[in-house]
């Protein structure tokens, strides 16, 4: 679980890109997601979603991250598919609208969250945030505050999985198959995490002071974010789904 | 009391942190694991806590194989202190932090007989019951924990660096804690640390681990005097043992002489001899 | 020079002062360790050195700390930074980026060093500290020992006069403790760097530091050479501090003997008084 937060390196041209370009990539996604209802789009969105993973080398992680999404996906699906009542009925109380609904509901939704799942994976948090800072001139307050929470994410569920192991060490039984028991479990840890939590982020806040945070402008940054082939390819997709998504909706 | 036999650990299909692992220690052995960090020690400990299960190989404590014991069960039989103590406490009060450990073991219904434990324990150690735990020095915590994990009488305690942070008067009197323990009531006792001079105070047994295997297993005083087995592992001997090993070849007899009074002894006794 | 001048600190909210009353010089080109019981005052008196008390940290502060002449309540933290860097207990907190060589980056970018410049002191800070190898690598695949080696390096980059360290060897095992210690009295010998370094392994300060001082109860109470502060192990004792077995043995030496002995303060020592004894 804590390997899903942690930068994958490599040189493929999704690394390359420009980090601004895989945002935009990212939305022009999102968007072409929800200006069509047809399935079939949306299923060449998510197929779009894993060759992205594929370019940019982690596959695997790309699988398991859709496998992750799956998950919640079934349970969307399920409680969308109870909900529509318009349409004609199939069995008990699902129509056939329902299912549709559902189903497009569900692909939105993994068509939306696997590609900024994969742009985090391929991406280091420094460089979104500064490549935010010098192209789209984001406040770099703000975007120190971005990158700080996404690395923290990592080490908050390392020392989670810490706190859990010496509670378990203990006699505490986590590996309880009931999920109320095991919130209920969990939840008292949760408050010393938090206070540690805090100190920390406060930690690297002064850290940062001390080392001239407050002189920093936007051309502080020694690497330079500029836009090659790659990104003009990134740019003629994003419009090219958009596109796509608004003619056959 | 722990029998690993070629133990073997790997994380997810990747690469073993620790391999062809086997020894057996007795109960009421004071056992100390040595090894620079990544050697596999917390790894091993882990292993025997329960807390990982053998990916090859069987690990058995009190003749129970830890792969297919339950949580509960394993945590009777015990005990196990973490470098970071924060981590283990999470009640508001050193009282119920001390009865969190009992109940999880003993059971809920159990109120009395935790009570009176509880009891006793505090009063041993000369705790406030109402006082908050994360008010307390980070010594003051690591003994709160400590007693929270030996009040269900463990046969086996595991301690992942215990000292670490501590200051010297902390250490002391948690080290002598352990000790007693170890002495009195035979807790067989397994610990990483990285202060070689504590360990050859107060371990007698030492395995040595370098890059997931094991090195060497022996008595602490002889571990400590074989200088290649130390260099490959990393390790310093403690200043004593250096000092000892280095006047040895002067006179017989010094590289015995592992502790400071009988290293005196043995340096006034030469004086007299020559004198 | 840093020059602390009767100060005393109280947290907010605390109901004793952290420091009583601290009065210390440290020379220029000094490598100072600093010692002493939990509860002491070590940590609050490293984050005086910096400014990062009273900065970032709010609280009573009475007295003055001056570095290099000046004061560190009068200056901003931005400006002292550039004097002191300071490695603090928790070095995880301590890194903003999470890549090794985007963390050297960041305070020389800050500082608005210029562009052809910022090549020379990455290449300097990587090679003083030993880790030219690790500069693409990502924080999180790094073990305790190199993460202390990259907030030293990035700190190093920026050039400070002095470094102050709290507790650096903490989480670390002996030979990494030794490394950090190894590559502090280098930058201490070659380039004149003043090292301050709170430290409970006082083996390791008796082997690499030249001065110690000794903190009880908020107050520093022993300040002088290694050797002058070891002369008085019983002392030291009462205090709660650790002493090495060297200087044990040298000062027991003197009392089973009934003669003055000279203190030992590491294991060479140590080895050389009993073959003078035994003759």
């Amino acid at each position: 679980m804590t390997d899903l937060f942690q930068v994958v390196p490599g040189n493929s041209p999704l690394h390359r890109m420009n980090p601004v370009t895989k945002i935009v990539l990212t939305l022009a996604v999102s968007v072409a997601a929800f200006l069509t209802d047809n399935l079939f789009v949306l299923l060449f969105l998510l197929a779009f979603d894993l060759m992205i993973g594929v370019v940019g080398g982690v596959t695997r992680k790309a699988f398991s991250i859709f496998k992750g999404l799956l998950k919640v996906s079934v349970f969307l699906f399920i409680l969308q598919a109870l909900f529509v009542r318009r349409g004609n009925r199939l069995f008990w109380i699902v129509t056939d609208e329902g299912l549709l609904t559902a189903a497009a509901v569900v692909l939105r939704l993994l068509v939306v969250c696997l590609p900024l799942a994969l742009i985090m994976t391929v991406t280091q948090p420094s460089d979104i945030a500064n490549s935010l800072v010098q192209v789209l001139h984001l406040p770099y307050a703000y975007a120190f505050t971005l990158t700080t929470a996404i690395r923290f994410i990592p080490q908050f569920m390392e020392e989670m999985s810490g706190i859990m192991e010496a509670q378990t060490a203990r006699g505490v039984e986590f590996d309880t198959k009931n999920a109320a028991k095991k919130l209920g479990m969990l939840l008292p840890l949760c408050v010393p995490l938090l206070i540690s939590s805090v100190r920390r982020t406060g930690a690297t806040a002064t850290a940062a002071k001390a080392r001239g945070f407050e002189l920093r402008t936007r051309q502080s940054g020694y690497k330079r974010y500029g836009f090659g082939a790659v990104d003009l390819m990134g740019f003629l997709v994003s419009a090219a789904l958009i596109a796509g998504a608004a003619l056959i909706r | 009391m722990i029998t690993a036999e070629h133990v073997g650990y790997a994380y997810r299909g990747n690469v073993r942190t620790v391999s062809d692992l086997s020894f057996h220690i007795e109960k009421g052995e004071f056992v100390a694991l040595l090894g620079e960090n990544g050697a596999g020690k917390t790894t091993a400990v882990k292993l025997i806590a329960g807390l990982l299960r053998p990916t090859e190989g069987r690990m058995t404590v009190n003749g129970l194989d830890t792969a297919k014991t339950r949580v509960s069960e394993r945590a009777k039989q015990v005990g196990f202190l973490f470098q970071n103590p924060d981590r283990q406490i999470c009640e508001n009060t050193v009282r119920d932090e001390i009865a969190f450990g009992l109940r999880a073991v003993w059971g809920k219904k159990e109120t009395e007989r935790i009570r009176e434990r509880t009891d006793e324990l505090l009063e041993v150690f000369g705790f406030r019951g109402d006082e908050d735990p994360f008010s307390l020095s980070r010594g003051q915590r690591q003994q709160v924990a400590l007693t929270s994990t030996l009040a269900p009488r463990p046969a086996v305690l595991l301690l992942d660096e215990p000292t670490t942070g501590l200051d010297y008067r902390e250490c002391t009197r948690i080290m002598e804690f352990i000790r007693r323990l170890n002495e009195t009531e035979g807790t067989t006792v397994v610990m990483v640390c990285h202060d070689m001079e504590i360990v050859l105070d107060y371990a007698r047994r030492a395995l040595v681990m370098a890059g997931g295997h094991l090195l060497d297993d022996g008595p602490v005083k002889e571990i400590f005097r074989d200088a290649p087995l130390l260099e490959k592992a990393s390790l310093l001997p403690p200043q004593i043992v250096q000092i000892a090993g280095r006047l040895g070849g002067e006179f017989a007899g010094a590289d015995d002489a592992q502790t400071l009074s009988s290293l005196i002894a043995e340096t006034a006794k030469k004086k007299g001899e020559r004198a | 020079m840093i020059d602390i001048r009767s100060l005393t600190f109280r947290y907010d909210g605390a109901e004793e002062d952290a420091l009583r009353d601290v009065t210390l010089e440290i020379p220029d080109g000094a490598f100072l360790g600093i010692i002493g019981p939990a509860g002491a005052g070590k940590t609050t008196l490293a984050l005086s050195v910096g400014g990062i008390i009273p900065h970032e940290i709010r609280g009573d502060f009475y007295g003055a700390v001056k570095v290099d002449g000046l004061d560190t309540a009068d200056n901003k933290l931005t400006d002292l930074s550039r004097l002191v860097g300071t490695v603090f207990q928790d070095v995880e907190s301590q890194i903003v980026s999470s890549v090794v060589e985007d963390e050297i980056l960041y305070g020389l970018e800050n500082f608005g060093i210029p562009r052809d410049e910022i090549e020379e002191r990455m290449d300097f800070a990587l090679g003083q500290v030993g880790i030219a190898g690790l500069r693409h690598r990502t924080i999180s695949s790094l073990s305790g020992g190199q993460r202390q080696k990259v907030v030293i390096a990035s700190l190093v980059a920026l050039r400070p006069k002095i470094l102050v360290l709290d507790e650096p060897t903490g989480e670390l095992d002996p030979s990494s403790s030794r490394q950090i210690f190894s590559l502090l009295r280098s930058l201490n010998r070659e380039y004149g760097m003043t090292v301050v370094v709170v430290e409970q392994k006082i083996m390791l300060l008796c082997e690499f530091a030249e001065r110690l001082a000794v903190m009880s109860e908020g107050r520093v109470v022993r300040d002088g050479t290694v050797r002058e502060v070891l002369g008085d192990i019983a002392g030291l004792e009462a205090i709660g501090v650790n002493c090495p077995r060297s200087a044990l043995f040298s000062s027991l030496l003197s009392e089973k003997l009934g003669r003055e002995v000279p203190v030992a303060v590491n294991a060479d020592e140590a080895v050389e008084t009993a073959r003078r004894i035994i003759g």
